[in-house]
């Protein structure tokens, strides 16, 4: 497929003209010191910089975005479809599917990881056509990152970082712009007429880009993913779990930020003007919330924030790895860690289940 | 028939009360479903019987409680309506302190000195502490928050008029916040109860640029011990966690819940 090359400001403009057609996302500021994907206006301020070397504190950073970009695909509450009871007490159904079509840009290795994963999962078993709608009518634009983001990525050491496919287009900062890789159909349609520069040497310059690279790149493992899977498959009666989750508030945050986490909870909404008509709707759920595996009766799996800790980490590093037949489920953005308040962070406790297994 | 419901106000500023003619918009709908027997701030008739009564207010002196217990005995379901209902709200916090010695800080030594010496003023302190309704009667469902949600409170409505009771998840408001999509407030170096407060308030203050206070309560298993140590990591004097804590939760810490 085609390769073109972009100054920056040409590849703003380019997408701030595309965003009056299609709604498009970017990374922006949010607060503070967060990052939200929000939707390009004519005045929003979009930054490429942090694409260089160096890593300042305005630039973008996965880990301080609390709803990655993959969350566009799955909202925190969605109508799956809406009901209604006929006189006769028959019920109809309706389905409600989102096919609006949507750009979504400036995402990172790791985030474009999870929703390759995602991909995955929603196709898996009985497909999930509300994922699989908008996943289908969402145009992404990646890019590589040739420094971590801040002190929290780990994306490298859990196989995150080379991610390339699932990506439209993807991109590769140059020293003299952007290097635009056209990965797929859509892609091309998106960048035609964009009036960028056909790039003739793409190998060279995706050398010179590997060999700026930072290397280590970002905080090691002392383990591979496979070989953490292993590990965490006998660590169930592990310290580490109650000594990762006695300050846990169980608030459930590291789930609701996790760029790979899906589950939800399903609820029926009726209309108060109109008794026999309604919708069902899912809300974002997470493992960590103190009632996420209690049942009728009120028997609980999984009591307790140690239990769930573990089931949290099993399922990213060994439970969906084994099932899926991929790597890791964790891709390393670095995000549970950095919005917890009490500072619970995947990476240090699997560093500690590795570093106590012993060699 | 349709169900009859009624609005009940015990110690409360009423501002349920008001949430709820905040409803305007469904009102005429809602009237279409049920009928309001009894209803202080819009009505003037009372009814034998009630299907569903919402109490606005916390319990403080015996006459209360007996209107209480009467209100229960004439209801099918009774709803605590609002953080005062609920939890004892703010003015839980004169738990603290004897009964004439918060009415002399209120209203000066002299009546401080009538309320225990004459006769017709001994109902006024004849409470020794502010209780939730809870406390003194089986409630069916709380409505919680300081004022209540009205988007939950026409969602209770909707289960009770289908028969059933809406599940109402033990969630912390960070996960409303997250839903919302905020920057968490920890993160503009600020302290927030988010944590350890029960959700259902869509993160309404956090939304709007202030910290969650804890009016909804504090949650069934919330982790006070991490919370607090959280805030003096965060540099807040012992003082001002326990006056953090004591705004809407001083019932909850008095009686060891969590």
């Amino acid at each position: 497929m085609d390769a073109f090359l972009a100054s920056k400001r040409q590849f703003l403009d380019w997408l701030r003209h595309t965003a009056a057609d299609t709604e498009t996302f970017f990374p922006q500021p949010l607060g503070e010191a967060s990052f939200q994907f929000a939707r390009v206006r004519p005045d929003s301020p979009l930054r490429l910089e942090d694409w260089d070397s160096g890593t300042p504190r305005e630039a973008f950073r996965a880990s301080a975005n609390p709803v990655p970009p993959g969350k566009l695909l799955s909202p925190p509450g969605e109508t799956l479809f809406r009901f209604r009871r006929d006189p006769d007490g028959r019920l109809e159904f309706f389905p409600v599917l989102d096919d609006a079509p949507r750009i979504i840009a400036g995402i990172r290795p790791c985030d474009l990881h999870a929703i390759h994963l995602l991909d995955g999962i929603q196709s898996a078993g009985v497909p999930d056509p509300h994922y699989l709608s908008r996943r289908g009518h969402t145009t992404l634009i990646a890019h590589d990152c040739l420094q971590p983001c801040d002190e929290h990525c780990f994306c490298d050491a859990v196989g995150a970082l080379r991610q390339r496919q699932g990506a439209d287009l993807f991109l590769t900062p140059m020293e003299d712009g952007l290097l635009v890789e056209v990965l797929s159909e859509k892609g091309a349609a998106l960048v035609e007429g964009a009036g960028f520069s056909p790039c003739g040497d793409r190998e060279a310059r995706l050398a010179w880009a590997e060999g700026q690279r930072a290397r280590p790149f970002g905080r090691p493992l002392p383990a591979s993913p496979e070989a953490i899977a292993g590990i965490l498959a006998g660590s169930g009666a592990s310290p580490v779990w109650r000594e990762h989750s006695e300050r846990c508030f169980s608030c459930g945050t590291c789930n609701l930020v996790c760029p790979t986490c899906y589950c939800f909870d399903v609820s029926d909404d009726i209309d108060l003007a109109a008794p026999a008509e309604g919708r069902r709707c899912r809300t974002w759920d997470g493992c960590m919330l103190p009632d996420f595996a209690q049942v009728a009766g009120g028997h609980d799996f999984r009591p307790g924030t140690a239990a769930r800790q573990h089931h949290r980490v099993a399922r990213k590093f060994q439970y969906l790895p084994r099932q899926m037949a991929t790597g890791s489920h964790c891709v390393g953005c670095g995000r549970c860690g950095h919005q917890c308040t009490v500072d619970i962070d995947i990476y240090d406790i699997v560093k500690d289940l590795v570093e106590r297994a012993g060699p | 028939m349709k169900p009859r419901i009624a609005f009940f106000d015990m110690a409360s500023c009423e501002g349920c009360q008001l949430a709820l003619l905040d409803c305007e918009d469904i009102f005429l709908d809602l009237l279409e479903l049920v009928d309001i027997v009894e209803f202080r701030e819009a009505l003037s008739e009372t009814s034998p019987r009630i299907d569903i009564a919402f109490i606005e207010g916390s319990i403080h002196r015996e006459m209360d409680a007996d209107r209480l217990r009467g209100i229960r005995a004439r209801s099918r379901l009774l709803v605590a309506l609002g953080a005062c209902a609920c939890n004892g709200n703010v003015q839980a916090r004169s738990n603290l302190y004897s009964p004439a010695g918060n009415l002399g800080a209120v209203y000066g030594p002299g009546d401080r000195d009538r309320v225990q010496t004459d006769p017709e003023w001994w109902p006024l302190w004849a409470h020794t502490r502010v209780r939730p309704l809870r406390e003194l009667v089986r409630v069916d469902y709380e409505l919680r928050g300081c004022p209540m949600v009205k988007e939950e409170f026409l969602h209770l409505l909707k289960r009770l008029l289908l028969g059933s009771l809406p599940h109402t998840a033990a969630h912390a408001v960070c996960v409303e916040c997250k839903q919302q999509g905020n920057e968490c407030v920890f993160e503009r170096g600020e302290t927030c109860m988010g944590q350890i407060t029960w959700a259902g308030c869509h993160a309404i203050c956090i939304s709007h640029g202030y910290r969650c206070d804890g009016c909804r309560g504090l949650l069934p298993d919330a982790n006070l011990a991490a919370h607090r140590a959280l805030m003096r990591a965060r540099g807040l004097s012992e003082e001002t966690i326990e006056d953090r804590y004591r705004l809407f939760c001083s019932h909850e810490i008095d009686r060891g819940r969590p």
